[in-house]
Protein backbone atom coordinates (compact mmCIF):
# COMPACT_ATOMS: atom_id res chain seq x y z
CA UNK A 1 0.00 0.00 0.00
CA UNK A 2 2.98 2.27 0.48
CA UNK A 3 4.10 1.75 -3.13
CA UNK A 4 0.91 3.35 -4.48
CA UNK A 5 1.58 6.40 -2.37
CA UNK A 6 5.17 6.57 -3.62
CA UNK A 7 3.88 6.72 -7.21
CA UNK A 8 1.70 9.72 -6.28
CA UNK A 9 4.76 11.23 -4.61
CA UNK A 10 6.84 10.97 -7.78
CA UNK A 11 4.01 12.39 -9.89
CA UNK A 12 3.67 15.45 -7.66
CA UNK A 13 7.41 16.06 -7.58
CA UNK A 14 7.52 15.88 -11.39
CA UNK A 15 4.70 18.42 -11.51
CA UNK A 16 6.82 20.74 -9.38
CA UNK A 17 9.82 20.32 -11.67
CA UNK A 18 7.93 21.19 -14.88
CA UNK A 19 5.83 24.09 -13.59
CA UNK A 20 7.08 27.61 -14.15
CA UNK A 21 4.28 29.76 -12.69
CA UNK A 22 5.01 30.81 -9.13
CA UNK A 23 1.57 30.64 -7.55
CA UNK A 24 0.87 27.17 -8.84
CA UNK A 25 4.26 26.10 -7.56
CA UNK A 26 3.29 27.03 -4.00
CA UNK A 27 0.14 24.91 -4.16
CA UNK A 28 2.00 21.99 -5.72
CA UNK A 29 4.60 22.25 -3.01
CA UNK A 30 1.90 22.03 -0.35
CA UNK A 31 0.49 18.90 -1.97
CA UNK A 32 3.97 17.43 -2.27
CA UNK A 33 4.79 17.96 1.38
CA UNK A 34 1.42 16.53 2.49
CA UNK A 35 2.14 13.36 0.54
CA UNK A 36 5.71 13.34 1.86
CA UNK A 37 4.53 13.44 5.44
CA UNK A 38 2.03 10.62 4.85
CA UNK A 39 4.86 8.59 3.33
CA UNK A 40 6.99 9.23 6.43
CA UNK A 41 4.03 8.20 8.54
CA UNK A 42 3.44 4.92 6.70
CA UNK A 43 7.15 4.08 6.53
CA UNK A 44 7.37 4.24 10.30
CA UNK A 45 8.87 7.53 11.44
CA UNK A 46 5.97 9.40 13.04
CA UNK A 47 7.98 12.22 14.63
CA UNK A 48 9.39 13.36 11.30
CA UNK A 49 5.92 13.14 9.75
CA UNK A 50 4.53 15.43 12.42
CA UNK A 51 7.28 18.00 11.91
CA UNK A 52 6.84 17.83 8.12
CA UNK A 53 3.09 18.41 8.38
CA UNK A 54 3.59 21.50 10.51
CA UNK A 55 6.41 22.79 8.33
CA UNK A 56 4.26 22.38 5.21
CA UNK A 57 1.83 24.94 6.56
CA UNK A 58 4.55 27.40 7.47
CA UNK A 59 6.59 26.97 4.29
CA UNK A 60 3.75 28.29 2.13
CA UNK A 61 3.53 31.39 4.33
CA UNK A 62 7.26 31.99 3.98
CA UNK A 63 7.11 31.54 0.21
CA UNK A 64 4.47 34.26 0.21
CA UNK A 65 6.85 36.53 2.13
CA UNK A 66 9.57 36.04 -0.46
CA UNK A 67 7.21 36.69 -3.38
CA UNK A 68 5.87 39.84 -1.79
CA UNK A 69 9.37 41.19 -1.23
CA UNK A 70 10.46 40.29 -4.76
CA UNK A 71 7.53 41.79 -6.62
CA UNK A 72 7.30 44.86 -4.46
CA UNK A 73 10.93 45.70 -5.22
CA UNK A 74 10.71 45.08 -8.97
CA UNK A 75 7.31 46.20 -10.13
CA UNK A 76 7.49 45.40 -13.82
CA UNK A 77 9.19 42.07 -13.93
CA UNK A 78 8.42 40.00 -16.98
CA UNK A 79 10.11 36.66 -16.75
CA UNK A 80 8.52 33.93 -18.77
CA UNK A 81 11.63 32.57 -20.35
CA UNK A 82 10.38 29.02 -20.26
CA UNK A 83 7.48 29.78 -22.59
CA UNK A 84 9.55 29.91 -25.76
CA UNK A 85 10.98 26.47 -25.29
CA UNK A 86 10.24 23.87 -27.89
CA UNK A 87 8.83 20.47 -27.08
CA UNK A 88 12.11 18.75 -27.93
CA UNK A 89 14.07 20.75 -25.38
CA UNK A 90 11.42 20.01 -22.76
CA UNK A 91 11.71 16.32 -23.56
CA UNK A 92 15.50 16.50 -23.27
CA UNK A 93 15.07 18.15 -19.87
CA UNK A 94 12.53 15.55 -18.87
CA UNK A 95 14.58 12.46 -19.58
CA UNK A 96 17.25 12.76 -16.83
CA UNK A 97 14.64 13.63 -14.21
CA UNK A 98 12.48 10.69 -15.22
CA UNK A 99 15.43 8.30 -15.21
CA UNK A 100 16.48 9.57 -11.79
CA UNK A 101 12.99 9.22 -10.32
CA UNK A 102 12.35 5.75 -11.70
CA UNK A 103 15.81 4.64 -10.64
CA UNK A 104 15.29 5.91 -7.11
CA UNK A 105 11.89 4.24 -6.97
CA UNK A 106 13.27 0.82 -7.88
CA UNK A 107 16.26 1.37 -5.62
CA UNK A 108 13.99 2.05 -2.66
CA UNK A 109 11.67 -0.85 -3.32
CA UNK A 110 14.01 -3.62 -4.40
CA UNK A 111 17.61 -3.06 -3.43
CA UNK A 112 17.80 -1.44 -0.03
CA UNK A 113 16.07 -4.24 1.93
CA UNK A 114 18.55 -6.70 0.43
CA UNK A 115 21.57 -5.15 2.11
CA UNK A 116 22.50 -6.78 5.40
CA UNK A 117 23.23 -3.96 7.85
CA UNK A 118 25.32 -4.18 10.97
CA UNK A 119 23.07 -4.07 14.02
CA UNK A 120 25.65 -2.75 16.45
CA UNK A 121 24.36 0.82 16.74
CA UNK A 122 20.75 -0.32 16.70
CA UNK A 123 21.32 -2.53 19.73
CA UNK A 124 23.37 0.16 21.42
CA UNK A 125 20.65 2.80 21.11
CA UNK A 126 17.38 0.90 21.14
CA UNK A 127 18.10 -1.43 24.03
CA UNK A 128 19.89 0.93 26.36
CA UNK A 129 18.10 4.26 25.88
CA UNK A 130 15.67 3.71 28.73
CA UNK A 131 18.42 3.37 31.31
CA UNK A 132 20.79 5.87 29.70
CA UNK A 133 18.51 8.79 28.97
CA UNK A 134 15.04 7.86 30.20
CA UNK A 135 11.65 8.33 28.67
CA UNK A 136 9.86 5.89 26.40
CA UNK A 137 10.40 7.52 23.02
CA UNK A 138 13.69 6.52 21.41
CA UNK A 139 13.70 9.57 19.15
CA UNK A 140 13.57 11.90 22.15
CA UNK A 141 16.34 9.88 23.78
CA UNK A 142 18.48 10.35 20.70
CA UNK A 143 17.98 14.06 20.16
CA UNK A 144 18.19 14.99 23.83
CA UNK A 145 20.66 12.37 24.98
CA UNK A 146 23.05 10.84 22.49
CA UNK A 147 22.93 13.64 19.93
CA UNK A 148 22.48 16.67 22.14
CA UNK A 149 25.25 18.54 20.31
CA UNK A 150 23.21 18.32 17.12
CA UNK A 151 20.19 19.75 18.88
CA UNK A 152 22.26 22.66 20.17
CA UNK A 153 23.53 23.49 16.71
CA UNK A 154 20.07 23.20 15.15
CA UNK A 155 18.76 25.62 17.75
CA UNK A 156 21.65 27.96 16.96
CA UNK A 157 20.88 27.78 13.25
CA UNK A 158 17.23 28.68 13.87
CA UNK A 159 18.31 31.68 15.96
CA UNK A 160 20.68 32.84 13.20
CA UNK A 161 17.99 32.44 10.53
CA UNK A 162 15.49 34.49 12.51
CA UNK A 163 18.01 37.24 13.20
CA UNK A 164 18.94 37.35 9.50
CA UNK A 165 15.31 37.59 8.38
CA UNK A 166 14.60 40.32 10.91
CA UNK A 167 17.52 42.42 9.74
CA UNK A 168 17.06 41.90 6.01
CA UNK A 169 13.40 42.88 6.13
CA UNK A 170 14.07 45.72 8.51
CA UNK A 171 11.37 48.29 9.02
CA UNK A 172 11.07 51.26 11.32
CA UNK A 173 7.79 50.09 12.83
CA UNK A 174 8.45 47.26 15.23
CA UNK A 175 4.88 47.40 16.46
CA UNK A 176 1.58 48.92 15.40
CA UNK A 177 -0.92 49.73 18.11
CA UNK A 178 -3.92 49.97 15.81
CA UNK A 179 -4.52 50.27 12.12
CA UNK A 180 -6.15 48.55 9.20
CA UNK A 181 -7.84 45.32 10.09
CA UNK A 182 -6.94 42.01 8.67
CA UNK A 183 -9.24 40.75 5.97
CA UNK A 184 -10.63 37.92 8.03
CA UNK A 185 -11.97 40.31 10.63
CA UNK A 186 -14.92 41.28 8.46
CA UNK A 187 -16.28 37.74 8.31
CA UNK A 188 -18.08 36.70 11.48
CA UNK A 189 -18.16 33.00 10.63
CA UNK A 190 -14.38 32.93 10.37
CA UNK A 191 -13.88 34.80 13.64
CA UNK A 192 -16.24 32.46 15.50
CA UNK A 193 -14.55 29.34 14.12
CA UNK A 194 -11.11 30.57 15.05
CA UNK A 195 -12.27 31.44 18.55
CA UNK A 196 -13.39 27.85 19.01
CA UNK A 197 -10.13 26.49 17.57
CA UNK A 198 -7.66 28.69 19.48
CA UNK A 199 -7.94 27.02 22.94
CA UNK A 200 -7.75 23.57 21.36
CA UNK A 201 -4.52 24.54 19.64
CA UNK A 202 -2.91 25.78 22.87
CA UNK A 203 -4.01 22.69 24.81
CA UNK A 204 -2.74 20.38 22.10
CA UNK A 205 0.60 22.15 21.81
CA UNK A 206 1.15 21.90 25.57
CA UNK A 207 0.17 18.24 25.43
CA UNK A 208 2.68 17.57 22.66
CA UNK A 209 5.50 19.28 24.54
CA UNK A 210 4.90 17.76 27.96
CA UNK A 211 4.10 14.30 26.62
CA UNK A 212 7.03 14.39 24.20
CA UNK A 213 9.26 11.92 26.01
CA UNK A 214 6.52 9.29 26.35
CA UNK A 215 4.73 9.32 23.00
CA UNK A 216 5.49 10.83 19.62
CA UNK A 217 5.86 14.57 19.48
CA UNK A 218 8.32 16.81 21.23
CA UNK A 219 9.56 20.35 21.49
CA UNK A 220 9.72 21.31 17.83
CA UNK A 221 6.25 20.07 16.91
CA UNK A 222 4.64 21.56 20.01
CA UNK A 223 6.41 24.85 19.37
CA UNK A 224 4.99 24.95 15.84
CA UNK A 225 1.50 24.37 17.28
CA UNK A 226 1.99 27.28 19.70
CA UNK A 227 3.14 29.49 16.82
CA UNK A 228 -0.06 28.53 14.99
CA UNK A 229 -1.92 29.85 18.00
CA UNK A 230 -0.22 33.23 17.64
CA UNK A 231 -1.26 33.38 13.99
CA UNK A 232 -4.88 32.64 14.91
CA UNK A 233 -4.72 35.22 17.66
CA UNK A 234 -3.63 37.81 15.13
CA UNK A 235 -6.35 36.83 12.70
CA UNK A 236 -9.22 36.87 15.20
CA UNK A 237 -8.54 39.66 17.62
CA UNK A 238 -6.35 41.64 15.24
CA UNK A 239 -3.81 42.37 17.95
CA UNK A 240 -0.45 43.56 16.78
CA UNK A 241 0.87 44.91 20.02
CA UNK A 242 3.81 42.63 20.77
CA UNK A 243 7.21 44.06 19.96
CA UNK A 244 9.28 41.87 17.66
CA UNK A 245 12.49 43.10 19.23
CA UNK A 246 11.46 41.88 22.69
CA UNK A 247 10.45 38.47 21.40
CA UNK A 248 13.79 38.18 19.62
CA UNK A 249 15.61 38.97 22.85
CA UNK A 250 13.49 36.38 24.66
CA UNK A 251 14.42 33.81 22.07
CA UNK A 252 18.14 34.44 22.47
CA UNK A 253 17.74 34.30 26.27
CA UNK A 254 15.96 30.93 26.04
CA UNK A 255 18.73 29.65 23.79
CA UNK A 256 21.29 30.61 26.43
CA UNK A 257 19.24 28.74 29.07
CA UNK A 258 19.16 25.66 26.83
CA UNK A 259 22.95 25.66 26.64
CA UNK A 260 23.29 26.07 30.40
CA UNK A 261 20.80 23.28 31.15
CA UNK A 262 22.54 20.97 28.71
CA UNK A 263 25.91 21.73 30.24
CA UNK A 264 24.70 21.09 33.78
CA UNK A 265 22.76 17.94 32.94
CA UNK A 266 24.96 16.18 30.42
CA UNK A 267 28.50 17.36 30.94
CA UNK A 268 28.43 16.91 34.69
CA UNK A 269 27.16 13.39 34.15
CA UNK A 270 24.58 13.67 36.90
CA UNK A 271 23.49 10.05 36.67
CA UNK A 272 26.81 8.87 38.03
CA UNK A 273 26.74 11.06 41.15
CA UNK A 274 23.14 10.41 42.14
CA UNK A 275 21.52 7.63 44.14
CA UNK A 276 19.93 5.14 41.80
CA UNK A 277 16.42 5.75 43.13
CA UNK A 278 16.37 9.42 42.07
CA UNK A 279 17.77 8.92 38.58
CA UNK A 280 14.50 8.13 36.68
CA UNK A 281 12.72 11.17 38.17
CA UNK A 282 15.70 13.34 37.39
CA UNK A 283 15.79 12.06 33.80
CA UNK A 284 12.09 12.75 33.24
CA UNK A 285 12.43 16.26 34.66
CA UNK A 286 15.42 16.92 32.40
CA UNK A 287 13.55 15.70 29.29
CA UNK A 288 10.45 17.75 30.10
CA UNK A 289 12.44 20.91 30.79
CA UNK A 290 14.44 20.57 27.58
CA UNK A 291 11.31 19.92 25.52
CA UNK A 292 9.61 22.91 27.11
CA UNK A 293 12.55 25.22 26.40
CA UNK A 294 12.91 24.04 22.81
CA UNK A 295 9.17 24.44 22.27
CA UNK A 296 9.17 27.99 23.60
CA UNK A 297 12.18 28.87 21.47
CA UNK A 298 10.65 27.50 18.28
CA UNK A 299 7.38 29.28 19.04
CA UNK A 300 9.26 32.57 19.51
CA UNK A 301 11.20 32.06 16.27
CA UNK A 302 8.16 31.37 14.12
CA UNK A 303 6.27 34.16 15.84
CA UNK A 304 8.98 36.63 14.77
CA UNK A 305 9.02 35.29 11.20
CA UNK A 306 5.25 35.56 10.96
CA UNK A 307 5.13 39.11 12.31
CA UNK A 308 7.60 40.14 9.64
CA UNK A 309 5.01 39.02 7.11
CA UNK A 310 2.35 41.10 8.80
CA UNK A 311 4.60 44.16 8.67
CA UNK A 312 5.16 43.65 4.96
CA UNK A 313 1.43 43.19 4.38
CA UNK A 314 0.51 46.41 6.15
CA UNK A 315 3.08 48.68 4.57
CA UNK B 1 -8.22 -2.59 3.74
CA UNK B 2 -10.79 -2.07 0.98
CA UNK B 3 -11.40 1.37 2.47
CA UNK B 4 -7.70 2.09 2.19
CA UNK B 5 -7.59 1.38 -1.54
CA UNK B 6 -10.73 3.42 -2.17
CA UNK B 7 -9.07 6.29 -0.31
CA UNK B 8 -5.95 5.98 -2.45
CA UNK B 9 -8.05 6.19 -5.64
CA UNK B 10 -9.91 9.22 -4.28
CA UNK B 11 -6.60 10.85 -3.36
CA UNK B 12 -5.32 10.44 -6.90
CA UNK B 13 -8.58 11.88 -8.27
CA UNK B 14 -8.22 14.98 -6.12
CA UNK B 15 -4.56 15.34 -7.10
CA UNK B 16 -5.61 15.19 -10.76
CA UNK B 17 -8.09 18.00 -10.14
CA UNK B 18 -5.48 20.02 -8.31
CA UNK B 19 -3.00 19.68 -11.17
CA UNK B 20 -5.37 20.32 -14.08
CA UNK B 21 -7.81 22.72 -12.45
CA UNK B 22 -8.42 25.66 -14.78
CA UNK B 23 -8.26 28.38 -12.14
CA UNK B 24 -6.11 28.78 -9.05
CA UNK B 25 -9.20 28.33 -6.86
CA UNK B 26 -9.79 24.82 -8.17
CA UNK B 27 -6.26 23.97 -7.20
CA UNK B 28 -6.79 25.30 -3.69
CA UNK B 29 -10.02 23.29 -3.43
CA UNK B 30 -8.10 20.18 -4.44
CA UNK B 31 -5.48 20.93 -1.79
CA UNK B 32 -8.17 21.29 0.88
CA UNK B 33 -9.80 18.00 -0.06
CA UNK B 34 -6.42 16.23 -0.12
CA UNK B 35 -5.73 17.48 3.41
CA UNK B 36 -9.03 16.08 4.70
CA UNK B 37 -8.43 12.76 2.89
CA UNK B 38 -5.05 12.50 4.60
CA UNK B 39 -6.74 12.81 7.99
CA UNK B 40 -9.18 10.01 7.12
CA UNK B 41 -6.29 7.86 5.93
CA UNK B 42 -4.47 8.28 9.23
CA UNK B 43 -7.64 7.38 11.16
CA UNK B 44 -7.96 4.21 9.07
CA UNK B 45 -4.33 3.23 9.73
CA UNK B 46 -4.68 3.93 13.47
CA UNK B 47 -7.83 1.81 13.56
CA UNK B 48 -6.20 -1.09 11.72
CA UNK B 49 -3.27 -1.21 14.16
CA UNK B 50 -5.51 -0.16 17.12
CA UNK B 51 -2.96 2.36 18.41
CA UNK B 52 -4.55 5.45 19.85
CA UNK B 53 -1.40 7.60 19.87
CA UNK B 54 -1.44 7.63 16.08
CA UNK B 55 -4.53 9.83 16.30
CA UNK B 56 -2.34 12.70 17.52
CA UNK B 57 -1.12 12.99 13.95
CA UNK B 58 -4.64 13.39 12.65
CA UNK B 59 -5.17 16.20 15.15
CA UNK B 60 -2.00 18.05 14.22
CA UNK B 61 -2.73 17.66 10.49
CA UNK B 62 -6.17 19.14 11.08
CA UNK B 63 -4.86 21.99 13.20
CA UNK B 64 -1.88 23.05 11.11
CA UNK B 65 -3.14 22.17 7.64
CA UNK B 66 -5.82 24.81 7.49
CA UNK B 67 -3.59 27.77 8.29
CA UNK B 68 -1.58 27.50 5.09
CA UNK B 69 -4.69 27.19 2.93
CA UNK B 70 -6.26 30.24 4.57
CA UNK B 71 -3.17 32.33 4.01
CA UNK B 72 -2.88 31.25 0.38
CA UNK B 73 -6.55 32.13 -0.19
CA UNK B 74 -6.27 35.55 1.42
CA UNK B 75 -3.07 36.27 -0.47
CA UNK B 76 -4.41 35.23 -3.87
CA UNK B 77 -7.57 37.27 -3.40
CA UNK B 78 -5.50 40.41 -2.98
CA UNK B 79 -2.96 39.88 -5.66
CA UNK B 80 -3.32 41.50 -9.05
CA UNK B 81 -0.70 39.34 -10.65
CA UNK B 82 -2.86 36.29 -10.28
CA UNK B 83 -5.62 37.61 -12.53
CA UNK B 84 -3.17 38.60 -15.24
CA UNK B 85 -1.51 35.22 -15.31
CA UNK B 86 -4.71 33.22 -15.31
CA UNK B 87 -6.09 35.27 -18.19
CA UNK B 88 -2.86 34.86 -20.10
CA UNK B 89 -3.27 31.10 -19.96
CA UNK B 90 -6.47 31.39 -21.94
CA UNK B 91 -8.53 28.83 -20.07
CA UNK C 1 -24.19 -13.03 17.27
CA UNK C 2 -22.93 -10.98 20.19
CA UNK C 3 -23.53 -7.37 21.03
CA UNK C 4 -20.03 -6.41 19.76
CA UNK C 5 -20.84 -7.75 16.32
CA UNK C 6 -23.92 -5.56 16.11
CA UNK C 7 -21.89 -2.47 16.97
CA UNK C 8 -19.30 -3.46 14.35
CA UNK C 9 -22.04 -3.92 11.77
CA UNK C 10 -23.49 -0.47 12.53
CA UNK C 11 -20.01 1.03 12.28
CA UNK C 12 -19.35 -0.68 8.96
CA UNK C 13 -22.64 0.61 7.54
CA UNK C 14 -21.83 4.18 8.59
CA UNK C 15 -18.30 3.91 7.13
CA UNK C 16 -19.83 2.60 3.88
CA UNK C 17 -22.08 5.65 3.79
CA UNK C 18 -19.01 7.87 4.24
CA UNK C 19 -17.18 6.17 1.37
CA UNK C 20 -20.30 6.62 -0.79
CA UNK C 21 -20.37 10.36 0.00
CA UNK C 22 -16.67 10.77 -0.75
CA UNK C 23 -16.97 9.02 -4.11
CA UNK C 24 -19.79 11.39 -5.01
CA UNK C 25 -17.59 14.32 -4.03
CA UNK C 26 -14.78 13.08 -6.28
CA UNK C 27 -17.17 12.55 -9.20
CA UNK C 28 -18.66 16.01 -8.77
CA UNK C 29 -15.20 17.52 -9.10
CA UNK C 30 -15.03 16.25 -12.67
CA UNK C 31 -18.66 16.48 -13.76
CA UNK C 32 -19.39 20.06 -12.77
CA UNK C 33 -17.99 22.77 -14.98
CA UNK C 34 -17.37 25.75 -12.73
CA UNK C 35 -15.70 26.58 -9.46
CA UNK C 36 -18.68 27.60 -7.32
CA UNK C 37 -20.79 24.47 -7.93
CA UNK C 38 -17.68 22.40 -7.39
CA UNK C 39 -16.84 23.91 -4.02
CA UNK C 40 -20.48 23.70 -2.94
CA UNK C 41 -20.92 20.02 -3.72
CA UNK C 42 -17.41 18.79 -3.02
CA UNK C 43 -16.86 20.41 0.36
CA UNK C 44 -20.37 19.69 1.63
CA UNK C 45 -20.31 16.02 0.67
CA UNK C 46 -16.74 15.71 1.85
CA UNK C 47 -17.55 17.09 5.30
CA UNK C 48 -20.45 14.64 5.65
CA UNK C 49 -18.20 11.80 4.52
CA UNK C 50 -15.46 12.64 7.00
CA UNK C 51 -17.87 13.00 9.92
CA UNK C 52 -19.59 9.70 9.14
CA UNK C 53 -16.15 8.06 8.88
CA UNK C 54 -15.24 9.27 12.35
CA UNK C 55 -18.60 8.23 13.85
CA UNK C 56 -18.33 4.82 12.21
CA UNK C 57 -14.89 4.19 13.69
CA UNK C 58 -16.17 5.35 17.07
CA UNK C 59 -18.91 2.71 16.84
CA UNK C 60 -16.39 0.06 15.89
CA UNK C 61 -14.14 0.74 18.88
CA UNK C 62 -16.76 1.17 21.57
CA UNK C 63 -16.16 3.24 24.69
CA UNK C 64 -12.38 3.63 24.99
CA UNK C 65 -9.54 6.15 24.89
CA UNK C 66 -9.51 5.79 21.11
CA UNK C 67 -13.09 7.05 20.87
CA UNK C 68 -12.32 10.07 23.05
CA UNK C 69 -9.58 11.18 20.69
CA UNK C 70 -11.86 10.51 17.74
CA UNK C 71 -14.39 12.93 19.20
CA UNK C 72 -11.74 15.64 19.52
CA UNK C 73 -11.06 15.17 15.80
CA UNK C 74 -14.81 15.26 15.17
CA UNK C 75 -15.18 18.63 16.91
CA UNK C 76 -12.14 20.11 15.16
CA UNK C 77 -13.22 18.99 11.69
CA UNK C 78 -16.82 20.05 12.31
CA UNK C 79 -15.53 23.58 12.85
CA UNK C 80 -12.64 23.70 10.41
CA UNK C 81 -13.88 22.03 7.25
CA UNK C 82 -16.81 24.40 6.54
CA UNK C 83 -14.63 27.29 7.68
CA UNK C 84 -11.93 26.64 5.09
CA UNK C 85 -14.55 26.19 2.37
CA UNK C 86 -16.13 29.48 3.43
CA UNK C 87 -12.81 31.33 3.26
CA UNK C 88 -12.03 29.83 -0.16
CA UNK C 89 -15.38 30.76 -1.71
CA UNK C 90 -15.36 34.19 -0.11
CA UNK C 91 -11.89 35.15 -1.27
CA UNK C 92 -12.63 33.78 -4.74
CA UNK C 93 -15.71 35.99 -4.90
CA UNK C 94 -13.86 39.04 -3.63
CA UNK C 95 -11.04 38.62 -6.10
CA UNK C 96 -13.52 38.90 -8.95
CA UNK C 97 -13.89 35.29 -10.03
CA UNK C 98 -17.25 34.90 -11.78
CA UNK C 99 -19.45 32.08 -12.93
CA UNK C 100 -18.98 31.33 -16.61
CA UNK C 101 -22.66 31.97 -17.44
CA UNK C 102 -22.73 35.24 -15.51
CA UNK C 103 -19.56 36.42 -17.21
CA UNK C 104 -21.12 35.84 -20.64
CA UNK C 105 -24.23 37.78 -19.65
CA UNK C 106 -22.09 40.62 -18.42
CA UNK C 107 -20.29 40.80 -21.76
CA UNK C 108 -23.57 40.82 -23.72
CA UNK C 109 -25.27 43.60 -21.77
Amino acid sequence: MTQGLLVLWIVSSLAIVFETRTYRLIIYFSIFSLITSVAYFLLGSPDVAMAEAAIAAFASIFFIICIEKYYSRKENVEKDSAKGESLARKAVKAVPALVLCVGLFFLVIYFIPGIEPSHYLKHLYLQRFMTDVGGENAVTAIYLGYRVYDTLFEALILVIAVVAVTHMSYSEKTQVADGSHSEIETSRVAALSLRIICPIIVAFGAYLIINGHISAGGGFQGGLALATFFICRYMVYDIYDISVKNVLQWEEFIFAIIIVVTAIAVFLGAATYMPAAIVPIYQSVYLIIMNLLIGLKVACAFFVLFYRYITIERE
Amino acid sequence: MIVFWILAVLLSAYITRAFMGPTIWDRLLGLNLIASKVIVLIIVVASIYDMSFLLDFAIIYALSGFIGIIFLALFFSKSRLDKKREKKDGH
Amino acid sequence: MGIENIWQLIGNIIIGFGVFCMIFGAVSLFVLKDFYPRILVASKIDTVGLLSFVIGFAFRHGLSFFTGKLFIILIIMLVLNPFVAHILARSAYRSGHELAAEAEEGEKS
